[in-house]
């Protein structure tokens, strides 16, 4: 019976490995398993980061898309709009999260050149503009000059009533035509295109105002002391200047106010101030009115308007090219006030008041005896030597060359006339003497002489010789007297016209000598009775 | 740089009369003599370029032709502006020496002539 148990033991042995071995291999696909697991997890993270980052990819991608698009669609319009008008802002980046990223500054570094070479383009552009129009307008102005010349050459020929007015409307009109094609060549870096003479600051302000249409409306009040001139080669830019400023002036108010313009003297120089009642700038304006007359602006023929509004422009140009100043502000009146501002030490001189005579046209300086404005209050122009030497007197006493500067003005009449009757207006120590020294040998004799009284200063000039030969020595001699004895031996028809108006004349002031005989003790009193003393009887 | 100064006008004519040139009077003449009125109390109130021109007469009488050219402003503008202060009475203008008051030139041939016939016979 033991093979009962040998079989046993074998079978059980056998059991047992196999079972060991099926345990072993168990254990092992366990392990194999959980490890598969693990693995799969794994993979299945990275797969799903790897899904995130993709979208997130995806979304960065559209985002800068964007951005792009945003670029072209907003920024680069705005660009655009803001090289014409700066105070357009540019957007910056849509997506606040790409603010000071490397995209940000690539974006923005597109915009700045595109800006650069839009800007440099557009420069370039308006330069070349600019000298087309210069090239025309000089040649238009020169013709418009010639022709300026022509039309006054006609005016001394004709007398005719109506083709004289015919002939002062083409000259008011070539005047016009003038200003406008000066103050587009200048706004395209033309110099005013004249070259004038030294001319007294009234001449300038008068001329700058026969420019316009509607110079009726401009009162010119002149305050200079002195004879004050601007030198030539600035005349011409600060009456264009002018011209603009009361153009402005005109238009911005009702067509039936008055544009003020003063004319004052200052310590350092001479200021030109234009007032208008009218409508007025509000701050935007002013602000870039004032940026524009200051000439510190790059000027572009492209942003001035269309038509192109070039008027402060110009003014711009003009001051930043010939050194005097202008200003604009609310004037008192309501309106805009601007002034001109005239430098004395660069762009004044004095000029000589017989030598060049202002223009009759020119408002007389207040200062001047002959001045009609202060005259009003004192009811009698006879009155006025005394306001005026009043004013002399004062204003002398401030500034000292004022006192022999502003006596050439006088009519002749009174310092002769003062000599005896007036002597306290010794007060004006130059001018006096400086006058009389002219005037005592015209007051006192023969009766031509006294007719080149009031012209003498005047006569220097050559015009008179046309009139009649007799005129021109007496006007170029008015100190010496010689030469007019001479005048008058051969006598021309004019002559002996004058000498019977003379011999009139004589009569006439002979009887005006006695009636002032009458009453010598009122003389100082009535001052009207001067300068008849002093047209009659010194003279005759 | 610039060219010489250029003596051209600051001033147009047309400013002294706002482009009138039709006298309120055709009346005057270029050798119309023109001198102020007597009374002196009325120059207020002128614009400058009469204020000028009345100046001028101060002195004693003048041709219009010589007015005009002491302003130097054409005679046609300076007969408005006489024909206005006329018409203001601020100034007098008296017609020229009429001619009929100089020896006739006919006569003066004659007496000529007759001075040649005296030396020649």
């Amino acid at each position: 019976m033991t093979e009962i148990p040998v079989a046993l033991l074998v079978t059980l042995s056998v059991g047992t490995a196999a079972a060991v071995a099926l345990a072993l291999l168990l254990a092992r696909s366990m392990r194999e398993a959980r490890r598969l697991r693990q693995r799969s997890a794994v993979a299945e993270k990275d797969l799903q980061d790897a899904m995130r980052h993709q979208a997130g990819l995806a979304a960065h991608a559209q985002a800068v898309e964007a951005e792009v698009r945003h670029l072209a669609a907003a920024r680069i319009p705005d660009l655009a709009a803001a090289l014409a008008h700066p105070n357009v802002p540019v957007r910056g980046v849509a997506d606040p999260a790409f603010r000071g990223t490397d995209l940000d500054r690539s974006l923005a570094s597109v915009l700045d050149q595109v800006g650069d070479a839009v800007t440099k383009e557009r420069l370039r552009v308006d330069g070349a503009a600019q000298s087309a129009m210069r090239g025309a307008t000089t040649t238009i102005q020169a013709l418009l000059y010639q022709l300026q010349t022509r039309l006054q050459t006609m005016q001394e020929r004709y007398d005719d009533p109506f083709v004289a007015e015919d002939l002062l409307g083409a000259d008011f009109l070539n005047e016009q035509a003038i200003r406008r094609i000066q103050a587009t060549a200048i706004v395209c870096g033309a110099w005013p295109g004249l070259t004038r003479q030294n001319s007294h600051v009234g001449d300038v302000v008068v001329g700058a105002m026969s420019r316009l249409v509607g110079y009726a409306r401009v009162q010119v009040t002149n305050q200079l002391r002195d004879p004050v001139g601007i030198v030539a080669r600035a005349v011409e830019p600060v009456a264009v200047a002018l011209t603009e400023l009361m153009a402005n002036a005109l238009h911005y108010s009702h067509p039936e106010l008055p544009v003020a313009v003063t004319i004052q003297q200052g310590n350092r120089g001479a200021s030109i101030i234009v007032d208008d009642a009218g409508v007025g700038m509000h701050g935007e304006e002013m602000e870039r009115a004032q940026r524009m007359i200051t000439g510190e602006e790059v000027l572009l023929l492209t942003e001035l308007g269309d038509p192109p509004r070039t008027g402060l422009a110009t003014v711009g140009q003009l001051v930043k090219q010939y050194g005097f100043a202008t200003s604009i502000e609310t004037s008192p009146y309501g309106g805009v006030r601007a002034i001109v501002h005239i430098p004395g030490e660069t762009l004044l001189t004095l000029l000589d008041e017989e030598e060049q005579p202002m223009s009759p046209m020119a408002p007389v300086p207040r200062g001047s005896a002959s001045a009609a404005a202060p005259a009003p209050p004192h009811g009698q122009p006879a009155p006025r030597p005394e306001p005026a030497y009043g004013e002399t007197v004062q204003l002398g006493a401030v500034h000292g060359p004022a006192a022999d500067a502003a006596p050439p003005v006088r009519p002749t009449a009174q310092p002769s006339a003062t000599g005896p009757s007036h002597a306290a207006p010794g007060v004006d120590p130059g001018g006096p003497a400086h006058r009389s020294g002219a005037a005592a040998p015209d007051g006192g004799d023969e009766l031509p002489r006294r007719r080149r009284r009031r012209p003498a200063p005047e006569a220097s000039l050559d015009a008179t010789a046309a009139v009649s030969p007799e005129t021109a020595p007496h006007g170029r001699t008015s100190a010496p007297q010689a030469p007019q004895p001479a005048a008058h031996a051969q006598a021309s028809p004019e002559e002996s016209a004058e000498r019977w108006a003379a011999f009139q004349r004589g009569t006439a002031s002979g009887r005006a000598a006695v009636d002032e005989a009458a009453a010598p003790g009122q003389a100082p009193s009535h001052p009207h009775a001067d300068p008849r003393s002093a047209e009659g009887n010194p003279q005759e | 740089m610039n060219p010489p100064a250029d003596n051209r006008r600051l001033v147009p004519a047309y400013l002294a009369t706002t482009g009138r040139a039709r006298p309120s009077r055709n009346t005057l003449d270029r050798l119309t003599v023109l001198h102020g009125a007597s009374d002196p109390a009325t120059v207020s109130g002128l614009r400058p370029e009469e204020t000028r021109l009345l100046e001028l007469l101060r002195g004693g009488a003048l041709s219009l032709a010589e007015a005009a050219a002491h302003l130097r402003l054409p005679v046609s503008v300076v007969k408005v502006l006489v024909a206005d202060l006329v018409d203001a009475g601020r100034l007098m203008a008296r017609a020229p020496i009429p001619d009929a008051e100089l020896p006739e030139r006919q006569i003066l041939e004659k007496v000529l002539n007759g001075l040649r016939t005296l030396k020649s016979s």
